[in-house]
């Protein structure tokens, strides 16, 4: 086998080795590398810094626990900026599997940051079957459909719910997701009820959902670790995004890198066999 | 009357759904608020039908002795177990599910999803070749906003980021919107043909 077949045939285990390396060296030694803000995560910031100090906004969390990696530190971003202005967050789940008790661990990190007390300064509702039923009824009456928060506590036993009855006590919806429940979001609560709404979807999701931005339909949009990572810069607050950018620089470089490499190899080797026929042929 | 009483309901339950989402705050809406607390119910009547049904499956596949049924033995010990502890002792934080769930599956479920990255990683190498004029241009596009969407971006070339933001803001977009607006007359259209009985396949073959 040439040099140009070798190139186009690494062993998998090279390429695995060195994605693994490059994963978890910037974890040991950070790059701290500054991210450029996009104009959508600064509209996202934007959108939560516009509301008045102490309102009370939704906080849906429609996400599964496979994608923690990226959901998780947005989440905990926007949580941060909403306890740091004192806003009260209703927070549910719209994913059976996980997105209650995950949101329920989060929800208890970040408020014990700030000294926020559950019931007064937020509330998980946990998960219900169903989510265009549950989106559409919370628009007339939140207890309806969830007569009892995650914790079993009935509704009007919960001070912050007793102020909530529907969406039009809430100022924003803060939605964090891995899946296509911001478009029923945008389609049944922000069309219908006139939600303003912002989102932070995984990186594979932001290309769809920045069509909604453009729309004016979705205030702003933070797409994976790259939008955790700005919005930890514009929150002066950097965290475990900032981190994880490093190693996603470094995977990108890689992964354009062995693709250069297989692309030369591939138009060299097919010069070489067409050289091969022409000498042949001659 | 085997047809017909089942495309009146879905056309009265549609069209109450219609009216309700122009009459906000009308009688229409709190019988239509009724009928979504109805749904929930039925919805998760149908969750504890799937438990039925993959307890069913996985219970046969252990009896006949089938190649998998060791897998469908470790299936339905966690289905109980974690079903078992979320029922009797609690779901809230720090309970034996929730420890279950934030310790065990939590991390089995991110690691699977991790390891997309080594196969992406794989398949873009061997495959990704710019073999003709339509997957060179894709392969250009794919580097640029790779390289844009990184903090090395800028440092490889400094106006990288601004060309990957304008690919992921207007060519992107444009295509991303013609898909929506297409799935979502595709989705009135069926949903419309629903309402007036033309579609029958959720009926069954009857």
């Amino acid at each position: 086998m040439g040099l140009w077949e070798r190139l186009q045939r690494v062993d998998r285990r090279v390429l695995y080795t060195l994605i693994f390396l490059s994963v978890i060296i910037p974890v040991l030694f950070p790059l701290s590398l500054p991210t450029p803000v996009t104009p959508e995560t600064e509209s996202f910031y934007a959108a939560i810094e516009a509301i008045p100090d102490g309102s009370r906004i939704l906080f849906p969390f429609d996400c599964w626990p496979s994608t923690l990696a990226e959901t998780e530190p947005m989440a905990v971003a926007a949580l941060r900026h909403c306890f740091r202005k004192n806003l009260r967050v209703v927070a549910l789940s719209n994913v059976g599997m996980g997105g209650p008790s995950v949101i329920e661990r989060v929800l208890g990190q970040v408020a014990g940051e700030f000294g926020k007390q559950y019931g007064t300064d937020y509330v998980n509702l946990g998960y219900k079957a169903n989510y265009q039923a549950v989106l559409l009824g919370m628009g007339s009456k939140i207890e309806d459909i969830y007569p009892t928060d995650y914790r079993g506590t009935r509704l009007s036993e919960i001070p912050l719910m007793r102020e909530v009855p529907n969406y039009d006590s809430l100022k924003l919806t803060v939605i964090i997701s891995d899946n296509a429940m911001v478009d029923y979001w945008v389609s049944l609560v922000n069309a219908r009820f006139g939600m303003p709404m912002v989102a932070a979807v995984t990186a594979v999701m932001a290309p769809k959902q920045l069509s909604y931005v453009q729309a004016h339909q979705l205030q702003g949009l933070l797409g994976g670790m790259k939008g955790a990572a700005e919005y930890e810069r514009l929150l002066d607050a950097r965290d475990r995004a900032t981190r994880g950018m490093d190693s996603q620089s470094l995977i990108h470089l890689l992964i354009i890198g062995f693709i250069v490499i297989g692309n030369i190899g591939h138009f060299a080797a097919r010069r070489a066999r067409a050289a091969g026929r022409a000498g042949v042929a001659a | 009357m085997k047809y017909r009483l089942p495309i009146l309901v879905a056309f009265a339950s549609g069209g109450l759904m219609i009216l309700a989402f122009f009459g906000r705050g009308s009688a229409v809406d709190l019988v239509s608020n009724e009928a979504l607390r109805g749904q929930t119910i039925v919805a998760g009547l149908a969750l504890l039908l799937g438990v039925f049904s993959i307890v069913q499956v996985h219970s046969r596949r252990i009896a006949t002795r089938h190649p998998d049924w060791l897998y469908s033995l470790i299936l339905l010990l966690c289905l109980a177990a974690m079903a078992g502890f979320g029922v009797f002792a609690g779901i809230e934080a720090g309970s034996v599910y929730d420890w279950l769930f934030q310790n065990l599956q939590a991390p089995m479920m991110a690691t699977m999803f991790s390891m997309l990255a080594f196969f992406i990683a794989s398949a873009a190498y061997r495959a990704f070749r710019a073999r003709t004029v339509p997957s060179a241009i894709l392969l250009a596009t794919a580097v640029i906003v790779m390289l844009g969407r990184i903090p090395m971006g800028q440092y490889i070339y400094d106006a990288l980021p601004s060309w990957a933001n304008w690919i992921m803001m207007v060519p992107s977009v444009a295509v991303q919107r013609g898909i929506i607006i297409g799935a979502a007359l595709g989705a009135a259209s069926m949903s419309l043909r629903i309402l007036v009985g033309i579609e029958r396949t959720y009926l069954g073959r009857g």
